[in-house]
């Protein structure tokens, strides 16, 4: 399926033409990489009823050494609004996709000091509940030094020290099958300095440079408590 | 030699440098501290030798634009450094430190049960943090202000500033424990190091926790505000960890000066009682009045306590450097001998060309790592916006988000985060506001503490 075709499918409701209208899906401020299906532990395509409203799914995008939170939002309200990213980039948030229209998606690096899921820990997730640092349910919380984002409002900061919002990842979803795609980001310098100040992990982990690989046509979607062996709740 | 100088001033410098020649610079130093407003060197600066006070300038470039000393490299310096370039990259920055090698005090407690290495603690270069920051470090050691010519003296050689800010630390006060001779204090600082300022204290007590085969540890907790309020508790905490996972015949006393564990006294309560029943004593108001270190005794008010190992932590001050700069508060404004700063602005009161930050600031913020890092944030701000003829007129308070590890086996954390409040009538700070608070232990905030501290390292030394 070409992505013309997919992003029609998609948009195929009067709403999310209307939001499609309002924020524009593709517009020129966030950045196209190429197409990458989320599939699950078997390579089968995830579909949007599966993104657990309860944690955060981890998928790779749009290159291998960069980890994004699949988030199902449930029933908050979410609104897009224009933000702006750490190189300054401005950017309407892109539209939750889904047959509910919560589906959103988050590179998961904290754009404070950049805390990161990994196979030991993450220090950042979605909390569906309130905690201790997130007085309101259904954010992203970073533990490594308390900042707070919504998902349902772009991922824009709510409190703590972050500098900007998490970097969107924007989605597509299939209208009549549900699978979902990753289609596009913002900032690119981010995942640069990510890179950089990240080296020796990286290349512990991925081979010198096999986190900077494309991701490819499919992307491995798994939960956040099956991604990291610990993660923190505060 | 790179700056511009009168023909006086080189006459001046062939002379002083004769007098260097003939005399080690440390000779020339005590001479040289707090220079500006008071003091024979500002006595000898009006007879017309003003502005150079070791005899030489220091092996700098020429300033690019408004140059911004910033003395001391811990964390509020290195913080300050980074982010008044980043506000005002016109700034030409440099820190001046005189350690020629980084290691953290921040997270140094999880190093003696081996949660982490000396490489988590010590793997970050003032090199890179220079580079990435776009500031020059300077290794050297501050022996001088002249605020009238606003140069800071160093000892190697002058630098000319338009803005400085001190960043010293703290130093530990005995005389407040009862140990006020000099043969005391000093056998003090080489045998029983406290473990609160310089990494060579670290590396003694990380020897001292490998060999230590059992007996009595005292941990001390001094009064007043000293650095890192929850520190001997957690240190408390994971030498009795050691202890009990190598099934030493061991116990910790803790000697706590305050009737209440300072900080998190829930958390530390239940570890004592959950984690360490039978290994860790606590003892509240109990303060410690003397020490006998040939008998290994420590004299408390009422009772002597008798230990086979002990980290003995004393009331702290300022670093002696604001005193011998002539920056230090009066006692009205503090009983720790810190600087005399606007405590919103931190500049020197009456100077705005001169700042204090970190530990020797005179508000009651924790002095903690995480104080200190937000604080230079705000402090690198106001100069950046100053230097440009902007006023800040929004205080902003610190952060002081602060994990602590009260096991090891298995790692198990607590935390506190809280920011501070003003009250302009008064124009005081009030102490605590929007405080939250965990104090079960949790495996789940463990690895949040090992990233708070890399985002920290993080946020110093990386762009």
């Amino acid at each position: 399926m070409d992505r013309r075709h997919f992003v029609k499918l998609c948009a195929g409701s009067a709403l999310a033409t209307l939001l499609a209208r309002q924020t524009p899906a593709f517009s020129g401020e966030i950045k196209t990489f190429p197409a990458a299906t989320l599939v699950d532990a078997h390579g089968d395509p995830l579909k949007a009823s599966r993104a657990s409203p309860q944690e955060a799914m981890v998928f790779a995008y749009p290159f291998a050494g960069i980890p994004c939170f699949l988030i199902n939002f449930g029933s908050h309200g979410a609104k897009t609004q224009a933000l702006t990213a750490p190189d300054g980039t401005s950017y309407t948030s892109p539209a939750p996709v889904g047959p509910e229209r919560n589906l959103v998606a988050f590179v998961a690096i904290c754009t404070h000091q950049m805390s990161h899921p990994t196979p030991d820990a993450s220090v950042i997730h979605y909390a569906s509940a309130a905690t201790a640092t997130a007085d309101q349910p259904g954010r992203i919380v970073c533990c490594a030094h308390h900042s707070v984002f919504d998902p349902a409002s772009g991922g824009a900061k709510v409190s703590g020290p972050a500098p900007s919002p998490l970097l969107p990842v924007q989605l597509a979803c299939d209208a009549e099958t549900g699978v979902l795609q990753a289609t596009g980001t913002v900032d690119v310098e981010f995942f640069e300095r990510f890179f950089d100040d990240f080296k020796e992990d990286l290349i512990d982990r991925f081979g010198p440079g096999g986190y900077r690989k494309p991701v490819g046509g499919m992307t491995k979607a798994v939960l956040l408590s099956e991604y990291s062996r610990v993660v923190a709740d505060c | 030699m790179n700056d511009d100088l009168s023909p006086e001033r080189r006459q001046f410098l062939k002379i002083g440098g004769a007098l260097l020649a003939a005399a080690p610079m440390v000779a020339a130093a005590p001479a040289v501290f707090a220079a500006g407003g008071k003091g024979p060197a500002s006595e000898r600066s009006a007879k017309g030798v003003k502005g150079v006070l070791t005899g030489h300038w220091a092996n700098l470039p020429k300033a690019k634009g408004p140059r911004l000393v910033v003395v001391g490299g811990g964390t509020s310096g290195l913080s300050v450094a980074k982010y008044a370039k980043k506000d005002n990259p016109r700034l030409d920055v440099v820190l001046v430190e005189y350690r020629d090698m980084y290691s953290s005090c921040f997270c140094s407690n999880l190093w003696y049960p081996d949660i982490i290495n000396l490489e988590f603690l010590a793997k970050h270069s003032f090199l890179d943090a220079a580079k990435n920051n776009h500031y020059t470090y300077f290794n050297a050691t501050c022996i001088g202000l002249d605020r009238d010519s606003k140069i800071v003296a160093t000892s190697e050689g002058d630098i000319r500033y338009d803005y400085v800010c001190i960043a010293p630390g703290i130093a530990y006060d005995w005389e407040k424990i009862g140990i006020d001779d000099i043969e005391t204090q000093t056998r003090m600082r080489q045998e029983y190091p406290p473990g609160f300022i310089d990494p060579t204290e670290h590396v003694t007590i990380k020897r001292k926790v490998d060999t230590f085969e059992g007996g009595t540890w005292i941990q001390t907790v001094p009064t007043g505000n000293y650095r890192c309020l929850p520190a001997p508790y957690e240190r408390a905490c994971l030498i009795a960890s050691v202890i009990k996972h190598k099934g030493l015949k061991g116990k910790v006393i803790i000697l706590d000066g305050n009737p209440e564990i300072t900080i998190k006294a829930p958390g530390f309560h239940a570890a004592f009682k959950d984690f360490y029943k039978g290994i860790i004593e606590w003892m509240p108001s109990t303060r410690v009045a003397g020490v006998d270190l040939d008998k290994k005794i420590i004299h408390g008010e009422v009772e002597d306590f008798a230990f086979d190992e002990a980290t003995i932590y004393p009331n702290v001050r300022a670093s002696t450097l604001i005193e011998k700069l002539g920056l230090m508060a009066p006692t009205s404004k503090t009983a720790q001998k810190e600087a005399d700063i606007d405590i919103r602005f931190y500049n020197l009161v009456g100077d705005e060309h001169v700042y204090v930050s970190g530990d020797a600031r005179p508000m009651p913020y924790s002095k903690s790592g995480n104080t200190s890092n937000s604080e230079g944030h705000f402090v690198g701000h106001i100069i950046a916006m100053r230097s440009q003829g902007k006023d800040v007129k929004k205080w902003e308070s610190p952060e002081t988000l602060c994990y602590s590890m009260v096991n090891a086996y298995p790692q198990q954390a607590i935390w506190v985060d809280t920011h501070y409040g003003y009250d302009a009538k008064k124009d005081a700070i009030t102490g605590f506001a929007d405080v939250k608070v965990d104090n079960t232990p949790s495996e789940k905030n463990a690895p949040a503490y090992l990233a708070w501290g890399r985002g920290m390292y993080r946020d110093m030394f990386r762009a």
